[in-house]
């Protein structure tokens, strides 16, 4: 872990040295740092991105960007007049449609980077891949994800196996394609329980936060004004006070509900990985509820609490979960398996480098 | 080492996901690559095409390409790595050891220790210095735009006599600080008891604030304190420092992590009240050497706080007023106490006026 660490405090001096710039070049080094440190049956994956690559990715993005505002411009002057209505002016109309484009953008970004960080990857010196449309997968999200909001969340499922399913059976070793064999029905049933569980816990949490902050202001003597005084002349005082209370609330929302969340995805994660097969390799996973909170969790707060410079130890513990829980039964026949000769995407991640929603 | 030891990698031919454990003898011209059973021969690598993809500090096991090719030769033994290296001028990087990790994080993280802390002294003291040089125009149109979201749904007062006296006594006020930009003073109708200065010398009050005022002098007192405001140019300021407080928190966390954004939200309010008390004292400070420089009366300051404090507000309503951006504070009222000598700020007329402004 301390090479990582030292490859990432780089990065963080660079990153501040350049303005973000060198980020490009940061990413790619820990990435290869990552990747040669990932091994399956032996072999170690590799990653031969370069810098350069995501920057131009980056400029691309920001050139379709600057492209649409020109057209934004375009329609305010001759379709609007220049003239705004109902105080709607330049300005909201570039963002509004920002907002709207950006929301399936973000979904073709992140196909598009995932294409990019695949074709860059090799092992046993082959290349990796990822076929389909990052249009169509950006549709696809877009509408499901809508759907699922005006359905209260009821199509979860739905969404999480047809949003897995391209990622995966569209995914490709060599001429060694990935296959996803999964269904929205066989998680149902589990997810519906986990929903109507949460709604209990919701319930629990709030009336449990009610109480407990009753309680206290009784035993402190605390009226409304006081309260009020409290937040209108803020002191050390008061920050540690509002501080103190929030801690509170997190940790009681969080033993309520967290355990839930990660119980469904340790379940949704062993399903995914266990209906993912790669020619006669299958996989599968036997993380637990536990695991998934060390991961979900436990995570968030390292990188939460030190301000980030616990990435790299977030990161060393991803990778052994990954080591010591993904396992593989039989081998691939390798002789069958070739190198592909078309490319893969030329350009780095821009998109998903704009939107910034890359993990990794 | 004796020259005829072969070094064990494994070998991938580039063309199918095929893994060769093989043994490794290089020769004076060329790498020669065979099985271990029977000594057949899987390929020749002439030296000089060899090449090592990335290195040690981020690679575990780089790997050892020919040039042109797929295939790739993997040595795991990072000690048979460095003595192939020996043999071959080619392979150096092969044996390229990174110094200590230890050693690199105590350097990177002292350089970077140091680094925030020069960004940090950028920002609080560049601004200082910066946020004059900001475009005016630019600042204008900033001061304008949060203006307008402001009192997009409050109605702005229109007593011309009223707006005049008080346009004209901030901008006296400002010329009086030397300032070079005109100033412009927004009256709104109601609540909370409260004035505020944006961006490009755009001051606004509520008129309650008026109507709270036991006398001309204690709104002078705080129009003068919004003129030191602006003439400190203190909102640009607060801005600019917002940005790269949060620019900072995005370079230090390597531009990973959204998680930070909610800590930067609190970064900035602390900033924001750090900020406050040092913009406070000054603006303070400054508007009552306005005053006095005018030679207009310059207790209004103090004995409007000492008015507040006396009163603590018990409703939201002017709790949130000018308790929430101007705390009125023993230390603040000591600090502006001044005689109640000095010419009035307001005509009787003018004051009138002012105080009907909204009618
Ligand atoms: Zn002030």
């Amino acid at each position: 872990m301390g090479e990582l660490y030292a490859i990432y405090l780089r990065h963080v001096v660079l990153m501040v040295l350049t303005l973000g710039w060198s980020r490009f070049w940061g990413r790619t080094r820990l990435r290869r740092y990552l990747w040669n440190h990932l091994s399956i049956l032996g072999d170690r994956f590799e990653y031969r991105g370069r810098g350069r690559e995501l920057l131009i990715g980056f400029l691309l993005a920001m050139v379709m960007l600057a492209g649409w505002a020109g057209l934004m411009w375009l329609a305010w002057v001759y379709l609007f007049h220049e003239k705004p209505f109902a105080t709607f002016g330049m300005f909201d109309i570039f963002s509004l449609s920002v907002v709207m484009i950006g929301f399936p953008l973000a979904y073709v970004g992140h196909y598009a980077g995932l294409r990019y960080k695949l074709s860059r990857t090799r092992w046993r010196g082959i290349r990796c891949g990822l076929a389909g449309s990052a249009w169509r997968y950006g549709v696809v999200a877009t509408f499901l994800t809508f759907a699922n909001m005006c359905t209260v969340q009821l199509l979860t499922p739905v969404v999480t196996v047809n949003l897995a399913r391209p990622r995966i059976s569209n995914a490709r070793v060599g001429t060694l394609p990935l296959a996803f064999v999964g269904s929205a029905g066989d998680v149902y049933g589990r997810y519906l329980g986990y929903y109507f569980l949460n709604i209990v816990a919701w319930l629990a949490a709030i009336a449990a936060a009610f109480a407990i902050g009753g309680s206290t202001a009784d035993k402190f003597g605390l009226t409304s004004d006081d309260l009020l005084k409290l937040f209108t002349t803020p002191s050390l005082r008061t920050v540690l006070v509002a501080a103190a209370v929030a801690v509170g609330v997190y940790l009681l929302f969080s033993l309520l509900i967290l355990p839930l969340r990660c119980w469904w995805q340790a379940y949704w994660f062993r399903y995914l990985v266990s209906h993912s097969r790669a020619g006669n390799v299958l996989f599968a996973t036997a993380i637990t509820t536990r695991q998934m909170w060390g991961f979900l969790v436990l995570n968030y707060l390292i990188v939460l609490l030190t301000l980030g410079l616990g990435w790299p130890w977030v990161m060393h513990r991803t990778l052994r979960l990954i080591a010591g829980e993904l396992w593989l039964y039989g081998a691939p026949d390798g002789a069958s398996v070739r190198q592909r000769t078309d490319g893969g995407s030329p350009f780095g991640e821009g998109l998903l480098d704009m939107f910034d929603v890359s993990g990794l | 080492m004796a020259p005829s030891a072969a070094t064990p990698a494994r070998y991938y031919d580039g063309e199918t996901a095929q893994v060769l454990e093989v043994g490794v003898r290089p020769t004076a011209g060329e790498l020669i690559l065979f099985r271990p059973a029977d000594s057949s021969i899987v390929a020749r690598w002439p030296v000089n095409e060899t090449a090592v993809l990335g290195d040690g500090s981020h690679e575990g096991a780089p790997p050892i390409v020919r040039r042109g090719g797929e295939a790739r030769l993997v040595i795991e033994d990072p000690e048979q790595r460095r003595q192939l290296a020996a043999l071959i001028p080619h392979l150096a990087a092969l044996a390229e050891v990174p110094a200590s990790a230890g050693r690199r994080i105590a350097a990177l993280g002292a350089s970077l220790a140091v680094l925030v802390a020069a960004f940090w002294g950028v920002i609080d003291y560049g601004t200082e210095y910066a946020a004059p040089w900001l475009p005016y125009s630019l600042q204008v149109k900033l001061g304008e735009t949060v203006y307008e979201e402001l009192v997009a749904d409050k109605d702005e007062c229109q007593g011309q006599r009223g707006l005049a006296a008080i346009n004209d006594l901030a901008n006296e006020l400002a010329r009086a600080a030397g300032y070079p930009h005109e100033v412009t003073v927004h009256v709104i109708d109601g609540g909370p008891v409260n004035a505020f200065t944006l961006p490009g010398g755009i001051l606004v009050f509520y008129s309650d604030l008026f109507e709270q005022a036991k006398n001309s002098s204690q709104v002078a007192g705080v129009l003068a304190h919004e003129i030191g405001h602006v003439v400190h140019h203190h909102p640009t300021k607060g801005i600019v420092r917002a940005y790269g407080v949060d620019l900072l928190m995005k370079l230090v966390s390597g531009g990973y992590s959204d998680l930070l954004n909610t800590l930067t939200s609190g970064g900035n309010i602390l900033l924001a009240m750090r900020n406050g008390r040092a913009f406070e004292r000054e603006a303070d400070a400054t508007g009552v050497a306005l005053l006095e420089k005018l030679g207009l009366r310059a207790d209004g300051v103090s004995s409007f706080f000492e008015q507040m404090m006396e009163k603590e507000p018990k409703d939201a309503a002017s709790a949130a007023g000018i308790w929430s951006s101007h705390p009125p504070t023993q230390e603040r009222i000591e600090a502006t106490k001044r005689p109640p000598t000095g010419r009035p700020a307001f005509s009787t007329a003018n004051w009138k006026a002012l105080r009907e402004v909204c009618k």
